[in-house]
C-alpha cells in the first residue's frame, strides 16, 4: 500500500466534507447545541453527583448519541456507493491507484472530520467550564471526548459495509438512517421489549446491550464519568459485580473497538477481494 | 503493446465479453467497433484493470492483475462521459497528477496542450460537454502515457467540438503512441484507426483495416441531394449515363446509394451538367448495416 495515494485520497475526502454544506451545519449545530448544554448544565449545581467538566460531559453524551452516529452512518453509507454511482470510482480505478488505498483513504478521510466536529463540539464546551473554574475531573471529560470518537469510528465502519454493498447512495442513505433509528431510537427499547417478552436474565440483558455500539458507548461513557454505577440499574451493577468497574471499563472499550473492527474489516475485504465486478 | 487472450467478463448469467482476443502493437492504432451493448466499453474496462475478468490482459508484457499499477501508469483513459470531482479544473490536474507522481509543472504544459488554460480556476461543473472531455484528454496525457484508450471520446460532444477533439487525439497519434479506442462511426475509424475490430455480443466478429473495410465489406453510402424537382429526373439519367444506376427521386431531390470513393464524382458530374445543388448530405452506413453485412458475407 502506497501512504502517499493513501494522503491524496484522505485529503480529498476531508475536502469534500468540509465543503459539504450538510457537514457544515451538522458541526455548526453540533457545536451550538455542545454550548447550550454547558450552559443548561452550569445552570443547575449537580447532576446525579455529577459537577463542573464531569456534569457536562454527562449532559454531552445525551447530545453525542443523536448526532455522532448520525452523520457518521451517512457519511460512511454514501462514500463510495455515491462514487459508484455517478462513476467516478470507476474512473479513479482506471489510474495507478488500489482500491485497498481508496478504501483506507477514505475511512481515514472521512473520519477526521467528523473527530475535528466532535472535538470542535467537547472543546468550546471544555474552554466554557474552564472558564467558569473547571470544576471536576477533566480526565473524565477527555474520556467521553475519546469515547464519542470511538463511536464515530465503529459507526462510520458500519456506514462503509452499508456503502460498499450498495449500488446507490439513495438506498445506502436509507439504510443508514434505518440503522441509526435501530440503534438510537428502537435500542433502549428493544432491549426492554425483549427482556419482558423473552423474560431474559441480568447477564443476557447485558449481552443484548453489548450488541448495540451506541448502547456499549453509553454505558461505557457512563461508568467512566460516575463514581455511582449504581445509576446504571440491575445491569449496570451486575457487570461491574461480575468484572469490577474497571474491568467493564475495559470491556466496553474492547467491545467499541471490535464494532470499529470487525465492520471495516469486512467491508475492506468485501470492496477489495469479494465484490470485484461490483465497480 | 497490448494482448487480450481469451478475455471474458460475465455479470450474472450475462456474459459481457466472451472469450475475446486481439493484440496491438506499439505506435498502431485499434479501434473497437459494434453497436451498443456489444461488449466494447466492457472490454476496454477490462483491459484498464477496472473489472476483473477471466483470460490474460498484457499492457507492455506486465500483465494487469499481476502488476495492476505499473499497468495502469503505462495508460491513459478517457471514458465516454467525463466525471470528476467537484474542484477546479487545476486541482483535478493536480490531484491526478499526483497519483501519476508527474511534476507539478506537467499540469500547465497539458492545460496548454489542450487549450483550457484560461479556465483552469473553473470548477468542472462549470465546463462545457466539450471542455470536459479535453480535460478528460488533458487527464490522460499527464504522464505522457505509452498507450491512449478511449471509450467513444465523441459520443457526447456537438460537431464542431467533435473535429477538435479528433485532431487532438490524431496529434497524439501522429507521435508515434498506441491508441485504443471504441467508436460506432466509421468516419472516426478512417480518421484514427489503422485497423478495426467488430465486436457483437461480446465476441470479436471481425477484424479488418478501414481503408478497404466498406470495399471488403460491399458497404455503399447515401448522398441526400437537394435538387428543384424539375431537374431530378435530368439528374437521375446523367447519373445513369456515368454508371451510378442506385438514384431514385425522395421527394426533395434525389437518393444516390454509391461507394464512399465516388462521393466526389457524383457532385462533380451533376454540377458539370449545371444541376443546380442546393444542399447534400452524405450518410455513412449503420453499425447495425455493417454487423449484418458481416454476419452474410460470413467473416
Amino acid at each position: 500500500m502506497d501512504i502517499k495515494n493513501v494522503l491524496l485520497i484522505v485529503r480529498k475526502e476531508a475536502g469534500e466534507s468540509i465543503k459539504n454544506r450538510w457537514f457544515l451545519l451538522y458541526t455548526i449545530c453540533f457545536s451550538l447545541l455542545a454550548l447550550l448544554v454547558l450552559f443548561l448544565a452550569s445552570s443547575r449545581s449537580e447532576i446525579a453527583g455529577y459537577s463542573g467538566f464531569g456534569k457536562t460531559a454527562a449532559s454531552l453524551i445525551n447530545l453525542v448519541l443523536l448526532f455522532v452516529p448520525l452523520i457518521a452512518l451517512v457519511t460512511g453509507a454514501i462514500s463510495i456507493s455515491s462514487e459508484r454511482e455517478n462513476g467516478t470510482l470507476s474512473y479513479l480505478l482506471s489510474h495507478p491507484i488500489t482500491k485497498s488505498e481508496i478504501f483506507v483513504g477514505k475511512f481515514i478521510g472521512t473520519l477526521i472530520p467528523i473527530w475535528f466536529s466532535i472535538s470542535l463540539g467537547f472543546g468550546l464546551a471544555g474552554v466554557g467550564v474552564a472558564i467558569g473554574g473547571g470544576e471536576g475531573d477533566v480526565s473524565k471529560y477527555i474520556t467521553t471526548a475519546f469515547l464519542s470518537a470511538l463511536l464515530a469510528a465503529s459507526l462510520l465502519s458500519i456506514g462503509l459495509l452499508v456503502s460498499v454493498y450498495s449500488k446507490r447512495a439513495s438506498k445506502s442513505i436509507g439504510i443508514a438512517v434505518f440503522l441509526w433509528l435501530l440503534f438510537i431510537i428502537l435500542g433502549d427499547l428493544g432491549i426492554m421489549g425483549t427482556t419482558v417478552a423473552m423474560g431474559l436474565g441480568i447477564e443476557q440483558v447485558f449481552a443484548l446491550a453489548l450488541l448495540n455500539p451506541a448502547e456499549v458507548f453509553k454505558i461505557a461513557s457512563v461508568l467512566a464519568l460516575s463514581p455511582r454505577f449504581e445509576i446504571l440499574g440491575p445491569v449496570g451493577i451486575y457487570a461491574v459485580r461480575t468484572f469490577g468497574k474497571e474491568g467493564v471499563f475495559y470491556l466496553l472499550f474492547g467491545i467499541m473497538l471490535l464494532w470499529t473492527l470487525i465492520p471495516l474489516g469486512y467491508a475492506y475485504l468485501a470492496f477489495t477481494r469479494f465484490r470485484k465486478e461490483e465497480i | 503493446m497490448i494482448k487480450v487472450k481469451d478475455v471474458t467478463k460475465r455479470f450474472g448469467n450475462i456474459t459481457a465479453v466472451d472469450k475475446a482476443c486481439f493484440s496491438l502493437n506499439a505506435g498502431e492504432s485499434l479501434a473497437l467497433l459494434g453497436v451498443n451493448g456489444a461488449g466494447k466499453s466492457t472490454l476496454i474496462k477490462c483491459v484498464l484493470g477496472i473489472l476483473d475478468y477471466s483470460g490474460e490482459i498484457t499492457l507492455n508484457g506486465l500483465n494487469i492483475k499481476e502488476n495492476e499499477k505499473e499497468a495502469k501508469s503505462l495508460a491513459g483513459y478517457v471514458p465516454q462521459e467525463p466525471l470528476f470531482y467537484d474542484m477546479r479544473t487545476r486541482d483535478v490536474l493536480g490531484f491526478f497528477g499526483s497519483i501519476r507522481r508527474v511534476r507539478s509543472s506537467r499540469v500547465d504544459e497539458v492545460l496548454d496542450l489542450v487549450g483550457l488554460k484560461e479556465h483552469e480556476r473553473k470548477s468542472t461543473s462549470e465546463l462545457s460537454g466539450g471542455m470536459r472531455q479535453r480535460l478528460s484528454f488533458a487527464i490522460a496525457l499527464l504522464s505522457d502515457p505509452e498507450v491512449l484508450i478511449l471509450d467513444e471520446p465523441t459520443s457526447n460532444l456537438d460537431a464542431g467540438a467533435r473535429g477538435d477533439f479528433l485532431n487532438l487525439i490524431k496529434e497524439y497519434k501522429n507521435k508515434g503512441k498506441t491508441v485504443l479506442f471504441s467508436s460506432h462511426r466509421l468516419d472516426e475509424v478512417d480518421l484514427l484507426a489503422d485497423r478495426a475490430l467488430f465486436m457483437e455480443s461480446g465476441k470479436v466478429v471481425f477484424e479488418g483495416r478501414p481503408e478497404n473495410l466498406q470495399e471488403l465489406l460491399g458497404l455503399k453510402i447515401t448522398i441526400n441531394l437537394v435538387v428543384p424537382q424539375g431537374s431530378v429526373e435530368r439528374a437521375i439519367g446523367i447519373l445513369a449515363r456515368e454508371g451510378f444506376h442506385n438514384a431514385e427521386s425522395n421527394g426533395r431531390g434525389l437518393n444516390i446509394e454509391t461507394d464512399s470513393k465516388q462521393r466526389v464524382d457524383v457532385l462533380k458530374k451533376l454540377l458539370q451538367e449545371e444541376i443546380p445543388i442546393s444542399d447534400f448530405k452524405i450518410q455513412e452506413p449503420s453499425m447495425e448495416n455493417i454487423i449484418d453485412r458481416i454476419k452474410e458475407n460470413g467473416y
